[in-house]
């Protein structure tokens, strides 16, 4: 047989990857930082291979950045920038412009009915509904639906979507290298003059998008309230795709207000990935977005969570089988801690042989699986959450035994030489890995930058990964996993019904 | 549209299955023209794209072609040298899978690709393969399919002959060890449990029991009674039926060398004899026939909808194959927010944030057409007759000339996306290889699409698409309907006892 023994195996020429503090392969890549006198920022990352450019532009304007009454407007923005501006996506700009007064006159109506709650009038709102539906449908006639898809689409664009977080949201997409100005003209043009037509429709998809990602979905929904029981001040408790009743009632004013406040140049990051020639990117750059005049500065949230007294535990009842979701209050990406952190979730769930995977899903079968990692950003202070599912007969309870245990018996009996090794080798395999794709180039420096200001430091993460020590992996696990510290959550069955009722 | 929350899954989830087949000529020169340096962002932005369209430069490609090999004993290698950086990817192909055997071993079929992952070698415990793996940050990974098999092993280049030995180890030598099995037939065990707690599942099963009846290929989930009978031995026999050496294909991506890598592959066949008996052709697919409309009862405030029927036509149906793919992509597929059913059913009434089409074609049968959606409760009803006059309009209202130039544009435009990367070179001629295309049938495809016309996708959308026939499956709550279903036709309930697996 081609082995000889496993250990003599494991042996073998492993010295270690990289030595602790080299630089990771990402950190190396030549990236051409280009910043535009009104601030905005570029990556230009030329790559050998396909006649492809990849396109990723990070705003620092996410979930976190709404206020009071209109959460997930960050998210139903990212949406309208999809609708077009005053010359791609209309037959008629100012018979539009003529409409949106009245469509929002009947739409603040309708918002006006709604809060009254309880007692609003189903028939007024019923009216006030059907009113908007046929005021907006009289204005599509000036509407080329869609028109920016279009372009993209017959231009051979493809990845062409959005993605809205707590910390930020991307638009991205790639595009045949002979065709990269496109990206430019169109670019420019929305995120300086987005036009947000169809709003209203476009309010009830994000709505079907709620009901599709939270609310039929049982852990969806577990994961919002989870987050909701655990940051009582801090924005990462409020839900991205925004709560129902304020999707439902957003105003177009509110949404223009919060693109107003964020969508300045000075607020984004570009990353330009592939076959491109940088002196030509830099002069379109110049010649497309330098016009565009500087917004505020991005003030980060300053609103901080304050600290935990006490475990807090909440049910979330739906009919689905038992899941748990345990979350504990840690720092930052940017806090040194959190490079231990990551060592640690690998230690207790990175593959089969960790700690918690090879207890609860190998050898004793009390978990069809269990996971840990941090939610729900990167920026500002967040949760190291630890998902388990557990086999029945077995339960939450026992999911959530093993889990402290192992929390405990890591504070006593520090990571092995060999579970050291085994994390290290990961860590450089991921380091290697994560750069070889663009368009996921263009999204992790895109990322990076508009993070943490700069474009290696997702890289040097990597770097810092190497060198934690198990002591560092233990005072993490003993400064950070108090009981008092600890939020919660199970997805549990709700009573049953009485006899005959079917609701 | 738009709109991915992180951290789920991104766009217009759903058109999940069906592979597009893409295309293309071997040197591919679109658009003519150059010079740019142009006027500054001019004020019409549809004008300056025009403009700018009119001048973009040719671009020069010539789609690679990976090299081929054949070893001692037959099997075909695929080869894609990429040194960008130091990593291996290696993918043994088998052309059968869990539809090629009795239904007696479907369930052993469906679970022995896991078993190879964590049951261990006969002189591996399953404890060391599972360490060999993470210390050395390999991924190795089986699968099996309805109608293929597959084995892989990637990671960093220098660990190459432990990432080879081992999974020609695992693949030759399973062991298949107890207590893995126990902990195998534990996770069915949940997840037959869990098998209707999200809409989707319960849609997807009973979608697949109407429409294939009990054909295998209905089967995605096995029971907790097939699991029990589980045994190292008839896993074992099933293990050796799907992965043997005169059915693979073999693909080598990324930082190797030629010569050494086809010689290692040579050392690791060594001994390893022909195919044992035992398999069969994939039963015959025989579609269900509507109109039939099928309500399994949930209650939900969303209500989750598919419909469809088969979908008439083999790839080999030339011209009406591109045909259906153009009709495809203008009505739900490929042409994303251009597409009918998402500009009349999510842009223009906001009923919902999935909804796509899907039609099928396949080398070996007649695949199936279906579209779907999510739709609130309170539109169900609404949602259901607006798809199916949307795909009724294929034929009432006809795809203009310039609807079909997007689609032929789109195709010609977005071919080099077929060819970003070496594992996408090497696993089109794999794929082509198992469906008995040629080898450049992105070529003949590419050229099919380019050859429709607008009168042929009206044309095979009548003859084979018919909303009247459709079955029609809807997960939801009838009370909060907007009307009852049987204002559509005649309604059978099921349980969700009734669907099987």
């Amino acid at each position: 047989m081609r082995y000889r023994t496993l250990t003599t195996l494991l042996a073998l020429g492993l010295t270690g990857p990289l030595a602790a503090q080299q630089p990771s392969p990402g950190e190396r890549l030549p990236v051409v930082r280009y910043v535009l006198p009104n601030g905005m920022t570029f990556l230009l990352l030329r790559r050998e291979g396909a006649p492809t450019v990849s396109f990723v532009t990070q705003f620092r304007a996410g979930g976190v950045d709404e206020w009071t009454g209109i959460s997930g407007t960050a998210h139903l923005f990212e949406h309208m920038l999809f609708k077009g501006t005053p010359t791609l996506g209309t037959r008629d700009y100012a018979a539009e412009l003529v409409m949106f007064p009245r469509i929002d006159a009947v739409a603040d109506s309708l918002t006006a009915e709604f809060r009254k709650g309880a007692l609003a009038d189903s028939t007024v709102l019923r009216r006030l509904r059907d009113r908007l539906r046929q005021l907006e449908d009289s204005a599509r006639q000036y509407v080329v639906s869609n028109e920016l898809d279009r372009v993209l689409t017959r231009n051979g664009a493809v990845r062409l979507n959005a993605s809205t977080f707590n910390d930020g949201t991307n638009y991205y997409f790639a595009l045949p290298s002979n065709r990269a100005e496109l990206w430019f003209v169109l670019e420019a043009d929305r995120i300086r003059n987005p036009v947000l037509r169809e709003f209203y429709s476009e309010r009830d998809v994000v709505m079907e998008e709620r009901r599709l990602r939270v609310e039929t979905q049982p852990v969806g929904l577990l994961r919002e309230e989870f987050l909701q029981a655990a940051f009582r001040a801090h924005p990462y408790g409020r839900p991205v795709v925004g709560v129902a009743s304020e999707i439902q009632t957003v105003s177009r004013g509110a949404t223009e207000e919060y693109f107003r406040r964020y969508y300045g140049p000075n607020n984004s990051v570009v990353a330009i990935v592939g076959d491109i020639d940088t002196a030509q990117i830099k002069q379109w750059a110049d010649r497309y977005f330098a016009g565009i005049p500087a917004g505020e500065p991005y003030r980060p949230v300053v609103t901080q969570e304050p600290p935990q007294r006490g475990e807090r535990r909440i049910e979330v009842e739906y009919d689905a089988n038992p899941v748990v979701m345990i979350g504990h209050h840690v720092p930052s990406a940017m806090h040194p801690d959190s490079r231990a952190l990551v060592m640690l979730a690998n230690l207790l769930t990175g593959g089969r042989t960790s700690r918690l995977v090879s207890r609860l899903v190998v050898r004793d079968r009390v978990a069809a699986n269990i996971s840990a990692g941090t939610q729900p950003g990167s920026r500002y202070p967040r949760l190291f959450t630890f998902t388990g599912v557990p086999i029945a007969p077995h339960t939450t309870q026992e999911i959530e035994s093993a889990v402290y245990e192992e929390l405990e018996r890591l504070q006593r009996e520090p990571p092995t030489d060999y579970e050291m090794q085994r994390m290290r080798n990961q860590v450089e395999a991921t380091s290697i890995g994560r750069i070889e794709d663009a368009f996921f180039l263009a999204l992790q420096t895109a990322s990076s930058e508009a993070l943490y200001g700069d474009w290696r430091q997702s890289f040097r993460f990597d770097a810092a990964n190497l060198a934690v020590t198990p002591a560092d992996i233990q005072r993490v696990a003993r400064t950070y996993f108090s009981r008092s510290n600890r939020t919660v959550a199970t997805l549990v069955r709700p009573p049953r019904p009485a006899a005959g009722r079917t609701n | 549209m738009r709109a991915t929350l992180r951290p789920e899954t991104p766009r217009v989830a759903s058109r999940a299955t069906a592979p597009r087949r893409l295309l293309a000529l071997s040197t591919l020169i679109v658009a003519a023209a150059a010079t740019s340096s142009g006027p500054l962002a001019a004020q019409d932005t549809r004008e300056t794209v025009r403009a700018l369209e009119a001048r973009f430069p040719a671009l020069r490609f010539n789609p690679p072609t990976p090299r081929e090999a054949r070893l001692s004993n037959g099997v075909q290698v695929f080869l894609q040298e990429d040194h960008t950086v130091p990593t291996l990817s290696v993918r043994v192909v088998g052309r059968l899978g869990t539809s090629n055997l009795p239904d007696s071993l479907w369930a052993a079929a469906w679970q022995a690709d896991g078993l190879l992952r964590t049951g261990g070698t006969t002189t591996l415990t399953p404890d060391s393969v599972d360490k060999l793996i993470e210390f050395y940050a390999l991924n190795v990974g089986f699968s099996t399919g309805q109608e293929n098999s597959s084995a892989s092993a990637s990671g960093l280049s220098r660990y190459r002959d432990v990432m080879l030995d081992l999974l020609f180890d695992m693949m030759r030598n399973p062991r298949n060890d107890t207590s893995r099995i126990r902990e195998t037939v534990g996770q069915v065990e949940e997840s037959w449990r869990r098998r209707n707690d999200q809409p989707a599942s319960i849609l997807g099963r009973a979608w697949s029991q109407v429409i294939l009846g009990d054909h295998p290929f209905a089967r995605s989930l096995v029971t907790p009674e097939e699991a029990h009978a589980f045994t190292p031995e008839r896993l074992r026999y099933v293990q050796g039926l799907l992965f043997c050496p005169d059915r693979f294909i073999i693909g080598v991506v990324g930082d190797f060398d030629q010569r050494a890598i086809l010689a290692k592959l040579e050392s690791l066949f060594r001994g390893w004899g022909r195919c044992p008996p035992g398999t069969r052709e994939t039963p015959p697919v025989r579609y269900a026939e509507g109109p039939r409309i099928v309500l399994i009862e949930r209650d939900i405030n969303q209500t989750n909808l598919r419909m469809g029927h088969t979908g008439g036509l083999r790839v080999a149906n030339a011209p009406d194959y591109f045909a259906s793919q153009v009709a495809d992509f203008l009505l739900g597929g490929g042409g994303g927010f251009n597409s009918r059913l998402l500009q009349r059913v999510r842009s223009d009434s906001g009923f919902a944030y999935s909804v796509f089409s899907n039609w099928g074609a396949e080398t070996r049968r007649e695949g199936q057409f279906f579209a779907g959606a999510q739709t609130r409760a309170d539109k169900t009803v609404a949602a259901l007759s607006l798809m199916w006059n949307v795909i009724g309009s294929m034929v009432a209202q006809p795809v203009t000339a310039e609807d079909v130039q997007l689609a032929k544009d789109n195709e010609i435009n977005s071919f080099v996306f077929g060819f970003e990367n070496a594992s996408q070179i090497v696993g089109r001629q794999i794929s082509y290889r198992i469906d008995g295309l040629p080898p450049t049938w992105f070529n003949i495809y590419l050229q099919g699409i380019q050859a429709v016309t607008p009168e042929q996708v009206r044309q095979v959308s009548e003859r084979y698409l018919h909303p009247d026939r459709m079955i029609t499956v809807v997960v939801g709550k009838p009370s909060a309907f907007d009307a009852p279903l049987s204002t559509l036709g005649p309604v059978t309930t099921m349980t969700l006892e009734e669907i099987h697996r």
